[in-house]
């Protein structure tokens, strides 16, 4: 009561108080999205505005930000053939196993819903390569792949395909694929996971209507369901793309980068540079070329994504 | 008949998928229960049986001293990622505040590669001194998790029916408790999934635990293990027992979360 007589009294007074209201409103609304803003904050803003001034600057893991160098970490970066082709084989690999689980995890999918009440226990199953640590993934498919000792190298000797063991993770080829089957057995589950998911989805309704239509088995999986789950298909492959980009822990394991180089991805290269050389600047010149091969290589795929999804508006 | 033969060919499309998502853990187990000479015939499973690796894995490495690290530090980053996520993602989704751009924000965030941040975490820590701490990097992990937690728990927070809310604010109920005790309660579900996904995500970590621990107070069962194969001698059984170890607590909570953790995965694919 003697606010309000006092606010009366005085016309500025109540615009003051409004006005901290508002700044009040404001802040209590701003503290609502301060955690995530504080987490991109510390996990993507400042990194980034870190390594920038890293890579211009003479830097060691031990003493960083001794002077600027402009380009040069670039320069010696781009004039590098091993990182250059550690980043080649980074966007191969990721491209292609990418497109090749999404096949494998679409097709599983399928059946999965076809089995209907089966496909959910089998759900579970496939839960758990996806739910296991990396490292022991590399543990399990290194001890499956080894020379002296290891399952496919026994079963092959065994059904007498080859007479001597062979260094299936010693071969520039044969390492990488040991690393691709690794990943597949990851992470192909969750894209069936997914697939399923969106496959879930298509109404009842339009497979009936295709039938009642005489469409066959082809027919309404590529006119029908195929255009039907295009938008999430896209959206799964964009997402597995991201994480194949981050391929660091199977090549630590199964290869460590070798034989040679032939298997160092461009995560590991890194790593290597910064955690056992100390070249912090140039490691961090080479995160920001990275980065900037990623954004370049998803851009056509976030470009086929959002076409499907503005066909399905 | 038609039915029935439909059935053998799933069946039978069926049985080499299950076999090959099996095999890998079925020969961890093998190898763990073959003797050193054994490991070297190259077959499936142990010739005689033993027991002997388990106990001398656990004596070889700080095994247990990993997996009470690696637990401690998965479920407290688990807890600070959902304390900083859920408020956020329902304040963006239904109080409107921040918009569509904090969301877009966050989920490209988790584009670049984690390696990005390796560096300048490294001396953010270090600076702080939380370098080769757990509390280092519970907080790491706590935060960079958050945008997973934050694309999991928008679809259950979005499929929530509007009207309860609205009802709790006609009754006068502010934002913070209308989350708190009438939201959280109907999307537990959701929030249970997305809790032990980012606790399985910092449980299965190995990049930044590998860089920024150094001692075995302070080291996670995945950097154990990894250090465990550099060994002179590495013995391929103790190896398979020491990562069945580790496997074993996300395999538990993998049965018995099943349901929440499919629902989960797929609501956030769907939207």
């Amino acid at each position: 009561m003697t606010a309000f007589t006092l606010d009366a009294l005085e016309p500025g007074a109540e615009r003051h108080s409004a006005r901290r209201g508002i700044l009040a409103a404001r802040l209590g609304r701003a503290l609502w999205i301060a955690p995530v803003v504080f987490a991109l904050a510390v996990t993507t803003l400042y990194p980034t505005v870190f390594l920038l001034g890293l890579a211009f600057s003479k830097s060691t893991l031990g003493k960083p930000f001794r002077g600027f160098v402009g380009v040069k970490h670039f320069a010696t970066a781009l004039q590098d053939p091993i990182f250059l082709s550690a980043i080649g084989r980074s966007v191969a690999y990721a491209l292609s196993t990418s497109l090749l689980q999404l096949a494998l995890g679409f097709l599983i999918a399928l059946l999965f819903t076809s089995l209907l009440k089966g496909g959910r226990f089998l759900m579970s199953l496939v839960l758990l390569p996806l739910m296991t640590p990396p490292v022991m993934v590399g543990i399990a498919w290194k001890l499956i792949f080894a020379p002296a000792g290891g399952l496919l190298n026994g079963a092959l000797i065994n059904y007498g395909v080859i007479s001597q063991p062979i260094s299936f993770l010693g071969h520039p080829l044969l390492a990488w694929l040991a690393i691709a089957v690794a990943d597949l057995w990851q992470w192909t589950p969750f894209i069936v996971i997914l697939c399923f998911a969106a496959l879930s989805t298509i109404p009842e309704g339009v497979r009936e209507a295709a039938l009642v239509d005489g469409a066959n088995g082809w027919q309404r999986f590529w006119h029908i369901t195929l255009p039907l789950v295009a938008a999430p298909l896209s959206s799964i492959y964009l997402l597995k793309l991201i994480l194949s980009f981050k391929l660091f822990d199977l090549v630590y394991i199964l290869t460590f980068g070798g034989p040679g180089f032939a298997t160092t991805s461009a995560g590991f290269s890194i790593y290597r540079r910064a955690i056992e050389q100390f070249d912090v600047g140039r490691a961090a010149a080479e995160t920001i070329v990275y980065a900037l091969v990623i954004g370049l290589a998803t851009l056509p795929v976030v470009r086929l994504h959002q076409r499907f999804e503005r066909r399905e508006l | 008949m038609r039915r029935v033969g439909h059935h053998l060919w799933l069946g039978l499309a069926t049985a080499p998928i299950v076999g090959f998502f099996a095999l890998p853990i079925l020969y961890l187990i093998a190898v763990s229960l073959k003797t050193k000479d054994d490991v070297l015939n190259g077959s499936f499973w142990p010739t005689a049986p033993t027991l002997a690796n388990w106990p001398a894995a656990f004596e070889a490495a700080n095994v247990i001293g990993f997996i009470v690290n690696s637990v401690t530090v998965s479920l407290l980053a688990g807890l600070l990622t959902i304390a900083l996520t859920l408020p956020s993602a329902y304040a963006v989704l239904r109080l409107k505040i921040g918009g569509q751009w904090l969301s877009d924000v966050t989920l490209s965030s988790y584009m670049a590669p984690p390696i990005v941040a390796l560096i300048p975490l490294f001396f953010l820590l270090r600076t702080s001194g939380l370098l080769d701490t757990r509390a280092g990097l519970v907080l790491i992990y706590g935060l960079a998790n958050v945008p997973v937690a934050f694309w999991l728990l928008t679809p259950f927070l979005r499929r929530m029916p509007l009207e309860i809310e609205q009802a709790a604010a006609i009754d006068g109920a502010g934002p913070l408790r209308i989350l708190l005790q009438i939201v959280v309660p109907i999307i537990a579900p959701g929030i249970v999934a997305t809790f032990i996904i980012v606790t399985v995500l910092a449980y299965n970590e190995f990049l930044f635990a590998s860089a920024f621990t150094f001692s075995d107070a302070t080291r996670t069962l995945p950097v154990g293990i990894s250090l465990f194969q550099g060994d002179r001698l590495v013995n391929f059984g103790q190896m398979a027992a020491a990562s069945l170890a580790g496997i074993a607590p996300v395999y538990l909570i993998a049965l018995f979360m099943q349901r929440y953790l499919v629902s989960g995965l797929a609501h956030g694919a769907v939207k």
